[in-house]
């Protein structure tokens, strides 16, 4: 699961000047065209730059993301929902390894990229700094942040990389057992006892700005981004896959009986679109940059992780004893 | 001395007993433990062609095999999978604008000798879909192999990229361990098939309906 | 047919894979590889999932449902050896519990595969393909870090000291050890643990790991007659920490 809202790097106005601008023009033509781009062919060193980040960022999201729902799979109650539970989970982590494969085709190898996630040298969905204090939390997760994970996947599931399309198509496939689970075990919630309903609305609550800040800020239109969008890196702006998660889920939250906490929210008849209280986008800036609820948790669990399973990677590379190459494809 | 440890709300998390500074120690920043890899390719059914899955990295090609069956046939109906360390795997260019990899090939096969080795070749018809393969090859080489599959495999839609393994290279589950994927038909719950709540939706409107309307 | 013989088997088997099963989830997104974290998991699933078959079968002789018997029950009404129940701790322990249960489970289900009880036979043949995979990675992995740094082969040496005697709970004396025999429901505990101690070694040799000498082991028994850890009870208050705000509620 992922959302938007993705940091690119800045772009210097001299990126392309020393590009070759021959194979910079059979470049785009080729994207032009829809053909996919493949891991042997000549690329623009801002490209793979940017894309390096962007699915390196998609796999830290996948791999974090793995632990607020984690945060319940000793708990689920019975055993459909505790199978249910560890099998996404596990997905997670699946996606995770089929992210970062995609990106090391472009030349990083993993595990830079995950010393790189746990010394804070890049990012990962904001969305998961948010703690999951009940199991109504964990099937929010399940349900909603799928849900605009799906909306954002989807969307770049079209983009020009082929070893990331690749990842994105099982990751897709995958993410509808997601969906639908979340939503069996929403509905279970909404419509079940009271408490059951009270502890949904709560989680509701807690976890709809977080909803709302998953797609990112507006986006300012740039020659930065007309140039990511031009390679097909990027897809689809914030705001119209905000628009498309609102059009998609509000209905179904609605029919569920329950409340959203934004006043505004609604489906304006004359522009089609939906109106919102803006999020608090000040709020999104300091999580992202460390201080949310529980950043400092999920880094420490990630690099604790990589530490006490530190002997078993050295051991299996003694016995592997031969060098890592860049994947294929 | 940290004296406390990361109280989570996860009871794992907090079992993990995480000193509270730990994000301000020093990383252990030695070598990369970054393993090799291997190239996964997976049967979808009996009498369908191998086809390139993705890749695992693992320490050894055994293990690398049982690493490929849960990552990428836990939820996708499966028949046989087959592992080769990248390395092993030979990769002709691309080719662009409708010309085949094999009309970039000049030259003769040679005759086939007693010391040849068996290579697996698999082609990719289209950018962005996945390799696959296409048949075997008897030949003393590489180079002769690339030959030899033009001779015997080559398709009349143009190849774009050929990706050629000695046989020796590739692991295969053998025919009597197929059975690792026959599992409980009581899976589903990996399926989403298996998350039907329509009814229960249907009857929970009703109910507010008929409240909201006295 | 002797239905307590009967019940009593069903129900450690049961109770030792849930048990196990839920401690092996914990490694879920905090595994040592990425792909080892998945296969593990996997087979955390695979587990939880047999159980429930077991307990589904339980339930058709009389027994309660699959939830009200896993989620309801105290520490001193579960079955499961003390093996089980006993914390992650780190990765070896974890790897090492499980290639001596896995070894013990994968003969255990290929002797009931021939057991008189057909539902339970023809269950061991539908989770054949599930055990083998299980055994296959036990072994795969056991023998790469037994073999590898002195770190791994350090640390497995070490938990495979701890675990053996807890290991050697799983064939606790039942008291209806003839009668399953007689029965021809299964052929026991003691024929098991004699084919388990040759099924390990085997593997163990090809390691630089030394196996103890079994016979001077006293082993954990207790918990096949409710008799556990102080870690059991936590682990089923936690397991069934949200089941239990209303065991009657659809979750």
């Amino acid at each position: 699961m992922y959302g938007g809202g993705n940091t690119f790097e800045k772009l210097q106005g001299t990126d392309l000047q020393n590009e070759d601008p021959q194979k910079l023009a059979e470049f785009e033509a080729r994207i032009q065209r829809g053909e996919k781009i493949e891991p042997a062919d000549w690329m623009p060193a801002l490209y793979r730059k940017q894309l390096v980040r962007m699915i390196e960022q998609h796999g830290h999201s996948e791999i974090i993301g793995a632990l607020p729902e984690g945060t319940w799979i000793t708990r689920a109650p019975g055993f459909k929902r505790k199978l249910s539970l560890m099998a996404k989970v596990q997905d997670e982590v699946g996606h995770a390894q089929l992210l970062y494969a995609a990106a090391e085709t472009l030349g990083k190898p993993r595990e830079q990229m995950i010393d790189d996630l746990i010394n804070g040298k890049s990012k990962y969905s904001n969305i998961f700094n948010y703690p999951a204090f009940t199991w109504a939390d964990a099937c929010t997760i399940s349900w909603l942040v799928d849900a605009g994970a799906i909306v954002n996947q989807l969307a770049n599931s079209r983009g020009s990389y082929g070893p990331y399309c690749r990842a994105l198509e099982r990751i897709c496939a995958e993410e509808s057992f997601h969906l639908k689970y979340g939503h069996h075990a929403v509905i279970h919630l909404a419509t079940g006892t009271p408490k059951q309903r009270e502890m949904m609305q709560a989680a509701l609550n807690r976890w709809w700005g977080p909803l709302m800040h998953f797609f990112g800020p507006p986006d300012k239109m740039s020659v930065h981004s007309e140039t990511l969008m031009r390679w097909k890196v990027k897809m689809a702006s914030n705001d119209d896959m905000r628009q498309q998660f609102l059009d998609m889920y509000v209905p179904k939250i609605w029919e569920l009986g329950l409340t959203i906490p934004d006043p505004l929210l609604r489906k304006n008849e004359e522009t089609g679109k939906w109106d919102y209280t803006e999020p608090d986008w000040e709020e999104f800036k300091r999580v992202i940059n460390g201080d949310g609820p529980l950043n400092k948790e999920r880094l420490a669990v990630r690099r604790t992780a990589e530490e006490r399973g530190k002997w078993v990677r050295d051991a299996m590379k003694k016995v592997a004893a031969k060098e890592y190459v860049t994947p294929l494809a | 001395m940290a004296s406390t440890f990361i109280q989570s709300l996860d009871p794992r998390v907090t079992r993990l007993q995480m000193p509270e500074d730990i994000n301000q120690q020093p990383l252990q920043s030695e070598a990369l433990d970054q393993l090799v890899t291997f190239q996964v390719f997976m049967q979808k059914k009996e009498g369908k062609n191998f086809e390139h899955a993705g890749i695992v990295h693992a320490p050894t090609v055994e293990l690398a095999l049982l690493y490929a069956k849960e990552q990428y046939s836990r939820r996708f109906t499966c028949s046989g999978m087959a592992v080769a360390e990248t390395s092993t795997v030979m990769a002709s260019p691309y080719t662009d604008g409708g010309i085949s990899v094999y009309q970039l090939l000049e030259g003769e096969a040679e005759a086939t000798t007693a010391t040849a080795d068996v290579y697996e070749v698999f082609h990719l018809m289209k950018r962005g879909k996945q390799h696959e393969h296409a048949g075997s090859v008897e030949a003393n080489s590489v180079e002769d192999a690339f030959y030899k599959a033009k001779e015997s495999l080559m398709p009349e839609k143009p190849v774009l990229n050929i990706w050629l393994i000695r046989r020796d290279d590739l692991l295969t589950v053998d025919e009597e361990d197929k059975d690792i994927w026959n599992t409980l038909p009581e899976k589903g719950y990996r399926d989403a098939a298996a998350y039907k709540a329509g009814d229960k939706l249907k009857d929970f409107k009703e109910k507010n309906e008929a409240t909201s309307s006295h | 047919m002797n239905t307590d013989a009967l019940k009593e088997l069903l129900y450690k088997i049961a109770d030792d894979q849930l048990i196990l099963g839920h401690r092996n989830s914990e490694w879920t997104g905090v595994g040592p590889l990425l792909e080892e974290d998945i296969a593990f998991s996997s087979m955390a699933q695979d587990k939880v999932g047999q159980s429930y078959q077991l307990y589904q079968m339980l339930h058709q002789m009389g027994e309660q449902e699959p939830d009200t018997v896993a989620f309801m029950r105290n520490a001193n009404q579960f079955h499961n050896s003390q093996f089980v129940e006993l914390p992650v701790g780190e990765y070896d322990f974890s790897l090492i519990r499980h290639f001596l249960f896995d070894h013990a489970e994968l003969i255990r289900f290929s002797m009931l595969s021939q057991s008189s009880y057909e539902p339970l036979a023809q269950l061991a043949r539908k989770i054949k393909g599930e055990l083998k995979y299980h055994v296959m990675h036990a072994n795969s992995i056991i023998k790469q870090l037994g073999n590898a740094t002195e770190e791994s082969i350090s640390r497995l040496q070490k938990s495979l000291e701890g675990a053996l005697p807890y290991a050697l709970g799983l064939f606790e004396p039942s008291p209806f050890e003839e009668a399953l025999k007689e029965g021809g429901i299964f052929e026991g505990e003691t024929a098991l643990q004699a084919k388990w101690e040759e099924s390990i070694r085997k593997i163990v040799e090809q390691t630089a790991l030394q196996l103890p000498d079994l016979k001077t082991l006293t082993p954990v028994y207790g918990g096949r007659s409710g008799v556990h850890t102080e870690h059991l009870q936590p682990l089923l208050d936690e397991m069934a920490e949200v089941f239990r705000v209303d065991p009657t509620a659809e979750w």
